[in-house]
């Protein structure tokens, strides 16, 4: 599956991995907030941001193509509200949709290519995210690969029998989800047997360095610059 | 219907951002409330299923096919709180992981699927299942799916994404299309699942009080006819405003006013730091008076 890729990717090591999530994810806010305040106009403006993630690609050390055709998946959504919108006779803002959305997929991508969700989800957690939201998305981010396999096969199992239909479908469904029910009842005491406490244990918490200090404002202040100059 | 980053304005993804983030703070503690351990990994696991359900296609006439959306199913089977958490997951996971939807766009998206869609499924429920339990899980997937694709439409609409009327009108019946096909999914769904009949597979049960049909009906016609038409007035902004204006308290008025009415006009800056401020000062509310609850919840234990 491809969101495998961006696993591997953010298990890399480069000075864009090593900063500390909340800093990534601050820097990631400023940028998105620069991007989304930008005249329609201004495509200095946009250049500027591009070439901003083009350095923090490069800092990275992740596959640039790769990269940016998964940020490029976004397009086809905008490029539909942008059509309408240059036939309603504004390409200026049609021109500027399709930039900020692919700009800002593309920042939110390499926050996700740099650092393992767990480790994000940690740190959400020391920003008083609340923790029971922060564990079902661990699990749910653990299982979705299993119960997705699962899904898999039975459209396989489907397709060689030439598809569902209606009812035979909403069996299929039934299966699932029942198995995933016993599933979680099973990883439930499993967990149990293993000392599970209600919270998952970090080996290590999450330590604020000077050095995210000093990534967190060179790139805010980046984002800003941008922002007021051009 | 996911929005990516870039197609809402700042007030609006502001605004919704500062809705979302306490909304799901009190539902957070509600379900963290009624819930054990035990039922972490199971809110997981279930917004693992939900994912992969998208695989499971359904044909719905030539050529087309639809798939599960899963709030009001999720809704009926975990109840409203848990639901509305593994909706939020759901929707967190797919901006995230799968860049599907944008990141200040995200309490836009949370609240239009796993708070908006959870609720408009689960309210038919609620008030007609005491009557014609297969009709009330229909009318929960129809409504859930409406209500969450006018909600984002609507929001496009105010961010000035231009919608010619004819465009709108097209997009309404696509999405009553697609409501219905969730309703119809949802339906045999359940009834695939309670004919397994597995012993630790209990769907909460209908509530036993409900309220009177016409009531009830009129209530859910109320709903749906809200949505639309604030998906039909969102297209006429100028009104919006001189409602927002005219009708907003006195303590709404001195920031609305910079906000929205002389906005365009206004610096960015002033609406990116007014924001950022709402944003902040709501973190700190959240984080203040959970602090707050958890002591007095100690001290009264």
């Amino acid at each position: 599956m491809h969101h495998v890729v961006v696993e591997r990717w953010s298990r890399g090591s480069s000075p864009l991995h090593a900063r500390d999530p909340r800093a990534k994810l601050g820097a990631l806010l400023g940028f998105l907030i620069a991007v989304s305040t930008t005249e329609s106009g201004s495509q200095f403006a946009f250049a500027a941001y591009a070439a901003l993630l083009a350095a923090a690609i490069i800092a990275a050390r992740v596959p640039a193509g790769a990269l940016v055709r998964r940020a490029a998946l976004v397009l086809p959504f905008s490029a539909t509200f942008a059509l309408i919108t240059w036939w309603s006779g504004d390409s200026a803002r049609a021109l500027a949709l399709a930039e900020k959305s692919f700009l800002s997929g593309l920042a939110a991508l390499i926050l996700v290519a740099t650092t393992p969700i767990t480790d994000l989800l940690r740190s959400l957690e020391t920003l008083h995210v609340p923790r029971v939201l922060i564990l079902v998305i661990q699990f749910l981010y653990r299982y979705l690969f299993v119960i997705s396999e699962q899904a898999q096969h039975m459209r396989l199992a489907a397709a060689s029998r030439r598809g569902l239909r209606f009812r035979a479908a909403a069996g299929a469904l039934g299966v699932l989800f029942a198995r995933s029910w016993e599933r979680a009842d099973g990883i439930y005491r499993a967990m149990l047997a293993r000392g599970f406490s209600g919270r998952f244990p970090a080996l290590a918490p999450p330590h604020f360095h000077a050095a995210d200090v000093v990534f967190f404002c060179a790139s805010v202040s980046a984002s800003l610059a941008i922002r007021l100059a051009l | 219907m996911h929005i990516p980053d870039g197609f809402l304005s700042p007030p609006v993804w502001g605004a919704f951002d500062a809705l979302a983030i306490p909304v799901v703070a009190v539902v957070a503690r509600r379900a963290q409330r009624e819930m054990d351990n035990r039922k972490i990994p199971l809110l997981g696991v279930m917004g693992a299923f939900v994912f992969a359900a998208q695989m499971i296609n359904f044909p719905v006439g030539p050529g087309t096919s639809g798939h599960l959306v899963g709030g009001t199913l999720l809704a009926i089977a975990l109840g409203p709180a848990a639901a509305a958490i593994v909706m939020t997951a759901i929707v967190s996971i797919q901006a995230l992981v799968f860049q599907d939807g944008g990141i200040m766009a995200l309490g836009a998206n949370v609240f239009n699927m796993a708070i908006a869609g959870v609720l408009a499924g689960y309210l038919p429920y609620r008030l007609l299942a005491g009557i014609s339990r297969p009709f009330a899980i229909f009318a929960g997937g129809v409504l859930s799916v409406l209500c969450s694709a006018c909600l984002a439409l609507a929001e496009l609409v105010i961010s000035g994404v231009p919608m010619p009327r004819r465009l709108l009108f097209l997009s309404l019946g696509l999405f009553l299309v697609s409501a219905l096909i969730e309703g119809a999914i949802t339906l045999a769904a359940i009834r695939a699942i309670e004919r397994l009949n597995i012993q630790r597979l209990n769907p909460a049960p209908a509530p036993r009080r409900t309220a009177s049909p016409v009531f009830a009906s009129i209530g859910l016609v109320a709903v749906a006819l809200a949505v639309v038409g604030i998906l039909i007035a969102s297209t006429n902004p100028d009104g919006i405003e001189h409602l927002a204006v005219a009708h907003a308290p006195a303590w709404m008025h001195a920031p609305l006013a910079d906000y929205q009415v002389h906005g365009m006009a206004s610096p960015w800056l002033r609406r990116a730091i007014a924001g950022l401020a709402g944003l902040i000062l709501i973190y700190g509310a959240c984080v203040f008076t959970g602090k707050l609850i958890s002591r007095y919840s100690q001290r009264s234990a």
